[in-house]
């Protein structure tokens, strides 16, 4: 009991960590390619820190509200991915849980950011959900793929078989789906050649216009958070979990610095391109992923 | 970061994330842009002082004013200026936000511009080098130590000395004043 009350605890906090690492560590390898020095690692700490002591407008109750809301959902979503062999809500729930509760994040951001009533806002939504349209299909298949394969919704399990035979991706049929969900990656990041909905020399980044401040700084953490969970999310389906959180994160970091040179040398798609790209190519391969799991297991 | 700065943070951790986190809002009014790219890309490299460039005011806590300021953008700067949240820093770049520079006789450009938003440093020339940026950044850090970059202090101080600046080159203006100001009321102040 008492452990698990801990597990609840220092979850979160270990993803926070993990994901705000990693915003300094994308700003620094981006840097890098770039053929720059770059900032400080902690240089996204420092922001934060920042932005927490400014000042900042308030545009209406929803504006405060939303942007909690989002970060809670994020918040709780951890609690149900096992860290290693961590997983402090595992017993409940699993994958459906983990594919509902994934809304909760970007709606969160929606509902407080459409209080600023700013038309670069407005685009920047309709994008985004537009681009969620885009994702959540191969992403669908993909979990679907994932729990016929192992016949079982529990998150748990699936890494527990991984580690007794062999991770999913280099598995027959479901390497297929392990593809396509790296292939939609920077999509659920948000990341470029995605980063439609956030793009700030189009839309003056979008959601975030009207964000100053401690806004901002919520915002940042729950980017982090968003990093984390989808990341942590891979490997755990695809790339065997881990026997423990070190290993678990050394993992993780292979998938963000694979993810972030595509990050680093793409441009911006256009929002009807990056439909016709998630509809074609992930999908596919998720598809026909998904038909030859059903052939094998049924 | 050197190690003798770890107990600054401690003591004053407003006073150092600001330092090290100035996120700009380039108001390009004229030439002064053209300077601007390199800085922030990979000839001049501005991130590694913790310096971005950022989309919106809300998001921003250094003003950058590049350029000769017409009368027409003197609005656009008061109200970005304004939409900034506190503690907030303002640069002038080049010598015509200084005193009109070469347009010093010009009818439609603004000779001083700290006489309509405070700014906290100035770097002059024409047009100065991208260097120059960081030589300002640098002594930006060093008077935000001192707690003398405090432009945004004196404008709420003396916000009707710079509204009164403001009606008399613009008319009158169309947005209600941030700070309440005593005399009359004037636009649409209830």
């Amino acid at each position: 009991m008492v452990v698990k009350i801990v597990q609840i605890i220092l979850s979160p906090i270990l993803a926070l960590v993990v994901g705000v690492f990693f915003l300094g560590l994308a700003r620094k390898i981006i840097a890098r390619i770039h053929w720059r020095h770059g900032p400080p690692l902690i240089q996204p700490l420092i922001d934060i820190i920042r932005l927490f002591y400014q000042k900042s407008v308030s545009h209406g109750r929803m504006f405060d509200l939303g942007i909690i809301f989002s970060l809670a959902g994020s918040i709780v979503l951890v609690l149900f991915l096992p860290l290693g062999r961590w997983c402090p809500l595992s017993s409940s729930g699993g994958l459906l849980v983990i594919l509902y509760i994934m809304l909760i994040a970007p709606l969160g951001v929606a509902l407080s950011a459409g209080e600023g009533a700013n038309p670069n806002i407005s685009i920047g939504i309709s994008r985004k959900f537009i681009l969620s349209l885009g994702y959540e299909v191969p992403l669908l298949l993909v979990l679907l793929a994932v729990m016929t394969h192992y016949k079982t919704i529990s998150i748990m399990e699936v890494v527990s078989v991984q580690q007794s035979t062999s991770w999913s991706i280099i598995s027959f049929p479901l390497f297929l789906s392990g593809l396509s969900y790296f292939l939609i990656l920077p999509a659920i990041l948000g990341i470029r050649p995605f980063d439609v909905s956030s793009a700030p020399q189009e839309i003056s980044s979008g959601p975030m216009a009207e964000y100053g401040g401690k806004y901002l700084a919520l915002a940042t953490i729950e980017h982090a958070f968003v990093l984390f969970i989808s990341i942590a999310l891979f490997v755990n389906l695809f790339l065997g979990g881990a026997a423990n959180p070190v290993i678990f994160f050394v993992k993780m970091l292979v998938v963000f610095v694979l993810g972030l040179c595509i990050n680093a040398v793409f441009p911006r798609f256009r929002i009807e391109q990056a439909i016709k790209y998630l509809w074609k190519w992930p999908t596919l391969l998720a598809f026909v992923g998904l038909i030859i799991t059903l052939a094998i297991r049924s | 970061m050197d190690r003798n700065q770890i107990t600054k943070w401690f003591k004053a951790p407003a006073k150092m994330a600001n330092k090290y986190s100035l996120h700009v809002i380039y108001f390009c009014t004229g030439c002064g842009i053209i300077e601007v790219p390199p800085v922030i890309t990979s000839r001049w490299d501005a991130e590694r002082f913790g310096v971005i460039p950022v989309a919106t005011p809300r998001q921003a806590n250094l003003f950058l004013i590049t350029g000769y300021v017409s009368v027409k953008t003197l609005r656009a700067i008061i109200r970005t200026y304004e939409q900034m949240p506190e503690p907030k820093y303002t640069v002038g770049f080049g010598s015509c936000p200084i005193n009109g520079g070469m347009y010093w006789d010009s009818y439609n450009t603004i000779k001083h511009l700290d006489k309509y938003i405070p700014i906290d440093g100035w770097i002059a020339g024409c047009m100065p080098r991208p260097e120059a940026i960081f030589i300002a950044v640098t002594h930006l850090w060093t008077l935000i130590d001192k707690e003398m970059a405090n432009g945004y202090v004196k404008y709420r101080e003396n916000y009707e000395y710079y509204r009164k600046n403001q009606e008399k080159v613009l008319g009158k203006l169309e947005w209600p004043p941030l700070f309440p100001v005593s005399d009359e009321p004037r636009g649409n102040v209830q």
